[in-house]
C-alpha cells in the first residue's frame, strides 16, 4: 500500500466552537444516542407506571429495606418532573435536528441517485446474480426491464466505458415516511402544551334541571339543564345517563343538544361532558307580601348536614334577601344508621333551615318542614317544595391543543404505513460491453433484508425460466447455506 | 339468545382441545427430532463401553402437519365462537376479558398460521401456540358470569371506536407473539447451531416483519384510545396505568426498530428487547389485575 502524507495546509484549523457545536449536532443527530434516549424515557414510563400499581408495595414487602425508596415512589409524579419534561425536550431536538440532517440526502436519492457502480460491489453484495445470455444481451435486459417496470420499479440506465450501469429502485417516496412520523412526536407535545396553556377545564360543573349557569372561564356562555333521565336494564345496571342542554352565549341561544357519556357536546373549542348526576328540588320562595325572592332548583347531595349525614343536602344562597336557605331530603336508606338521623324526613318531605347571612351567625336558624306540593312558612318567607328534579354534573374542557393532536395521530400512522409498508428496494447491475463477453451482473441492496433478498431471487428466478440464459445466484450472507448456493440452469 | 351464548361457548371449547393438541404437535415437531441412540461395544477383553449418540434425524414431519391442521381447526372454531357470541349481543364481542381473550386466541393463531403459509417454517409454532393455549387457559380460569352477555356499563358504549381500538390492541398482541417467538428461536440459533432450525436471517426477517404490523397497531390503539378518552373523559391522556403502560410498551419496541440499524445492536441486543417488549404486552394486558384507573372494567 502507498504510503500517503497529508500536507498540514490541506488540513484547515477549526475554531473550537465550530467542533463543539459539531459534536452537538452529531450528539443529536446519532441513532445510537436516540435508543438510549428513548430507553431512558421507556424506563420513567415505566417507573411511572408501576406507581399506579401494587407493584411497589409488593416489592417493599419483599425486600423490607426497600420501604423508604417504595414509599417515595408512590410519593413522586414523575411524569410531573423537571427530569421527564427535560428529557422530552431533549427527544423533540434530536428528532428536529435528525431530520434536518437526513432530508437533502433523503432527497437527493430520490430525485438523483448515484446509477454508476463497481463490480466489486456487486461481488461483495449479500445477494448478487449472473446471467449470461445464449443469444445477445438485449433480449435479457429488455425482458429485465419489463419485468422491473411490472413490479413498479423505476430503471435508470447509464454507459460508462461501453458498460451500462444499471439502477432500478421502487418506493423511493416511501422513505418520506419517517418525517411525518417523527414530527408527529413533536405535534403530540406542542398539542398538550398548547392545550396546558391556552385550556381550560371545569370537571365539576353542575346544573340543576330547569336552572342556568353561567361558565366560569371569563366566556359569556352559560348552560341550561331541561331535563335530566338516567335509565336502567331490569338488573339494575346503568344503561345511559342523558343530559338535554342548551347553550346560550350572553342572551342568545347558540345551542341545544342531548349529552350521553360517550357524546359531549361541542360549541367553539369547549366540550361539555356528561360526568356524574344527583336529586335536585325545585322550589319557589316568597317574602310576606307574596313577590318571588326565588324560583329554581337546587342540587341536592352535594353537602350533607349534621342534622342526618347520610341525607342529600343542598345549599341555596339568596344575597338580594341576605339569607341562606339549607335544604336537607329524606335518607335514602333509614335502615344504615338510623341513630344519626335526627329529622326522621318521610319520602316527599324536606327539611329546611334559613340562616340570616347578614348577622354572621349569631342569629340561630329558624327550621321548618315542607312536603312536596306543599308551601312552608319559616321566618317571615314561604317556601314551595313543587317537585323533585335533578342535577347533572358536566366536565367543561376547552382544549385548543386538539386539532394539533389530530393532525399529529394522522401523520403518526400514517407516516408509520408509509415506511412499513412501501419499504425501498434497490437494485444495482452492469452490462457488460457489446465487444466482450456478454454478461448482466446484478445486486440488491438488501443487507438484513430477508425478503429483499427472497424477491430479487424471484426476479432472476423469472428471467431464467422465460429465456435460454444461464443464471447463477451468489448468497454471501449466512443463509446461504440453507438455501441453494447457486442456481444453475441451461 | 342464550343458545347462541351456550353454542359459542361449545365452539370455544373445541377451540380449546384443538388448541391444546396442537400445541403438543408443534412442540414434538420443533424437539423430538432428536433421538437419542445408545451403542454398546464388548471388547475381546470383555469390557463393555456404551457410547450415546445424540442424532437430529428426520421424521416428524407429520407432527408439524397434524399441528398445522389443527390450529385451522382452531381458527375456524374460535372464529365461530367469536361469531355466535356477537350474534347474541348484537355487538362486535371484545369488552371484557372473557371476549378479549377469546379474541386474542383466534387472532393469535390466524395470524400464525399466516405467517406459517408465507415462510414455510414450522418451528414457531411450538412457542406461539403453546402462548395461545395459555390465553385460552386463562379464558376458563375467568369467572362464570362473563360467560354470560350483558349490556355494556355507559363508558363502554361506543362501539365503532370501541371494536378499532380493541382489535388493533388484539392484533398488535397477536403480532408481538410471533415477533418474541422468533426472537427466542434467533437467540437459540443466531451461532447456527441447531442446524434443523430456521436461519437466524429468516427469523430476524420474520420478527421484524410482525412488528412492523404489531408496531403502527399499537400506535393505533394509543390514538384511538386518545380519541375514545376524548369522547368520553374529556381528556386525551391522563397518565392513566394502562394507557401509560401500553406507551411503555410502544417505547419498547420503537427502541427494537431503532436498534435494527446500528451496529452492536442488531441480533442479539435487538432480539432481547423483543423479549422484553412481549413482557411489557403481557404487563399491559393483565395490567387490569395491577392498577385500579379508567380501564378498571372488563370483569377482573
Amino acid at each position: 500500500m502507498a504510503e500517503l502524507t497529508i500536507p498540514q495546509t490541506m488540513t484547515p484549523k477549526r475554531h473550537p466552537g465550530e467542533i463543539a457545536i459539531d459534536r452537538v449536532w452529531r450528539f443529536f443527530c446519532s441513532v445510537r444516542a436516540a435508543v438510549w434516549e428513548v430507553s431512558v424515557l421507556a424506563v420513567m414510563v415505566l417507573i411511572g407506571t408501576l406507581r399506579g400499581s401494587s407493584v411497589p408495595n409488593t416489592i417493599g414487602e419483599l425486600l423490607p429495606f426497600t420501604q423508604p425508596l417504595v414509599d417515595r415512589w408512590y410519593a413522586y409524579d414523575i411524569f410531573k418532573s423537571l427530569p421527564f419534561a427535560g428529557l422530552l425536550a431533549l427527544l423533540s431536538i434530536a428528532i428536529a435536528v435528525c431530520t434536518i440532517n437526513r432530508v437533502p440526502g433523503i432527497w437527493s436519492s430520490i430525485t438523483d441517485p448515484t446509477v454508476v457502480t463497481s463490480r466489486g460491489f456487486i461481488a461483495s453484495a449479500d445477494v448478487s446474480a449472473t446471467i449470461t445470455p445464449a443469444t445477445g444481451a438485449d433480449d435479457v435486459t429488455g425482458l429485465l426491464r419489463a419485468h422491473l417496470k411490472a413490479r413498479r420499479y423505476r430503471v435508470v440506465e447509464q454507459e460508462l466505458n461501453g458498460d451500462t450501469h444499471l439502477y432500478a429502485d421502487k418506493n423511493r417516496f416511501g422513505k418520506l415516511g419517517t418525517f411525518p412520523f417523527h414530527l408527529a412526536l413533536i405535534m403530540v407535545l406542542v398539542g398538550g402544551i398548547v392545550g396546558a396553556r391556552y385550556g381550560f377545564r371545569d370537571d365539576e360543573f353542575i346544573v340543576a334541571e330547569g336552572s342556568t349557569e353561567q361558565l366560569l372561564n371569563g366566556t359569556s356562555l352559560s348552560v341550561r339543564l331541561e331535563d335530566f333521565q338516567d335509565s336502567y336494564n331490569p338488573l339494575g345496571a346503568p344503561m345511559e345517563y342523558r343530559s338535554d342542554l342548551v347553550l346560550y352565549d350572553g342572551d342568545e341561544e347558540v345551542k341545544r343538544q342531548s349529552i350521553t357519556v360517550n357524546n359531549p357536546m361541542t360549541y367553539d373549542s369547549v366540550v361539555f361532558y356528561q360526568t356524574s348526576f344527583g336529586p335536585a328540588v325545585s322550589l319557589i320562595v316568597t317574602d310576606l307580601s307574596g313577590t318571588v325572592v326565588y324560583d329554581g332548583t337546587v342540587p341536592l347531595g352535594r353537602y350533607t348536614a349534621k342534622e342526618n349525614p347520610d341525607a342529600p343536602a343542598g345549599v341555596l344562597d339568596l344575597p338580594n334577601i341576605g339569607q341562606r336557605l339549607i335544604v336537607v331530603g329524606p335518607d335514602a336508606n333509614p335502615a344504615i344508621d338510623p341513630e344519626k338521623d335526627t329529622l326522621g324526613l318521610l319520602s316527599g318531605e324536606l327539611h329546611l333551615q334559613l340562616r340570616d347571612t347578614t348577622t354572621a351567625g349569631t342569629a340561630p336558624a329558624q327550621t321548618g318542614t315542607v312536603a312536596v306540593g306543599d308551601g312552608a312558612t319559616i321566618g317571615g318567607y314561604t317556601v314551595t317544595f313543587v317537585r323533585d328534579r335533578q342535577w347533572t354534573m358536566l366536565q367543561v374542557a376547552s382544549n385548543p391543543g386538539i386539532p394539533i393532536f389530530w393532525a399529529a395521530a394522522f401523520m403518526m400512522i400514517g407516516g408509520l404505513g408509509i415506511v412499513f409498508y412501501f419499504p425501498h428496494r434497490r437494485i444495482r447491475g452492469i452490462v457488460s460491453s457489446a465487444s466482450g463477453p456478454q454478461e448482466i451482473q446484478l445486486a440488491a441492496l438488501a443487507k438484513r433484508d430477508w425478503s429483499a433478498k427472497r424477491s430479487f431471487e424471484q426476479l432472476i428466478e423469472d428471467i431464467d425460466r422465460e429465456l435460454p440464459v444461464t443464471t447463477r445466484i451468489t448468497r454471501r450472507d449466512g443463509d446461504a447455506r440453507e438455501r441453494p448456493a447457486a442456481l444453475v440452469s441451461a | 339468545m342464550e343458545a347462541l351464548v351456550k353454542l359459542s361457548f361449545y365452539c370455544f371449547t373445541a377451540a380449546t382441545i384443538s388448541l391444546a393438541l396442537s400445541a403438543l404437535a408443534y412442540v414434538g415437531f420443533a424437539v423430538a427430532r432428536i433421538r437419542i441412540r445408545q451403542t454398546s461395544l464388548t471388547t475381546p477383553q470383555g469390557q463393555t463401553f456404551t457410547a450415546t449418540t445424540a442424532e437430529y434425524g428426520v421424521g416428524y414431519e407429520g407432527l408439524g402437519r397434524f399441528g398445522s391442521l389443527l390450529l385451522w381447526f382452531t381458527v375456524v372454531f374460535a372464529a365461530l365462537a367469536i361469531l355466535l357470541r356477537g350474534l347474541a349481543a348484537d355487538r362486535v364481542p371484545i369488552s371484557n376479558m372473557y371476549e378479549f381473550s377469546m379474541a386474542f386466541v383466534f387472532t393469535a393463531s390466524l395470524f400464525y398460521a399466516a405467517v406459517e403459509r408465507k415462510y414455510e417454517v414450522k418451528h414457531l409454532g411450538a412457542i406461539v401456540v403453546p402462548i395461545a393455549l395459555g390465553m385460552a387457559i386463562y379464558v376458563w380460569t375467568l369467572p362464570a358470569r362473563l360467560r354470560e352477555v350483558d349490556d355494556l356499563i355507559p363508558a363502554l358504549q361506543y362501539n365503532t371506536l370501541m371494536t378499532a381500538h380493541v382489535s388493533s390492541a388484539i392484533l398488535a398482541y397477536a403480532t408481538f407473539a410471533v415477533s418474541f417467538a422468533a426472537a427466542v428461536l434467533f437467540l437459540i440459533n443466531q451461532k447456527r447451531r441447531v442446524s434443523w432450525l430456521p436461519s437466524p436471517e429468516m427469523l430476524d426477517d420474520i420478527a421484524y416483519r410482525s412488528v412492523t404490523i404489531g408496531f403502527p397497531m399499537l400506535s393505533l390503539v394509543l390514538v384511538l384510545g386518545s380519541i375514545w378518552a376524548y369522547r368520553a373523559w374529556g381528556t386525551y391522556w391522563s397518565w392513566d396505568p394502562k394507557e401509560t403502560s401500553a406507551l411503555f410498551t410502544w417505547l419498547v419496541y420503537a427502541v427494537y426498530l431503532h436498534t435494527r440499524s446500528l451496529r452492536g445492536w442488531r441480533g442479539q441486543r435487538s432480539a432481547i428487547i423483543l423479549l422484553l417488549g412481549f413482557a411489557a404486552t403481557i404487563f399491559t394486558y393483565y395490567g387490569n389485575y395491577f392498577f385500579g384507573g379508567l380501564h378498571a372494567y372488563g370483569g377482573v
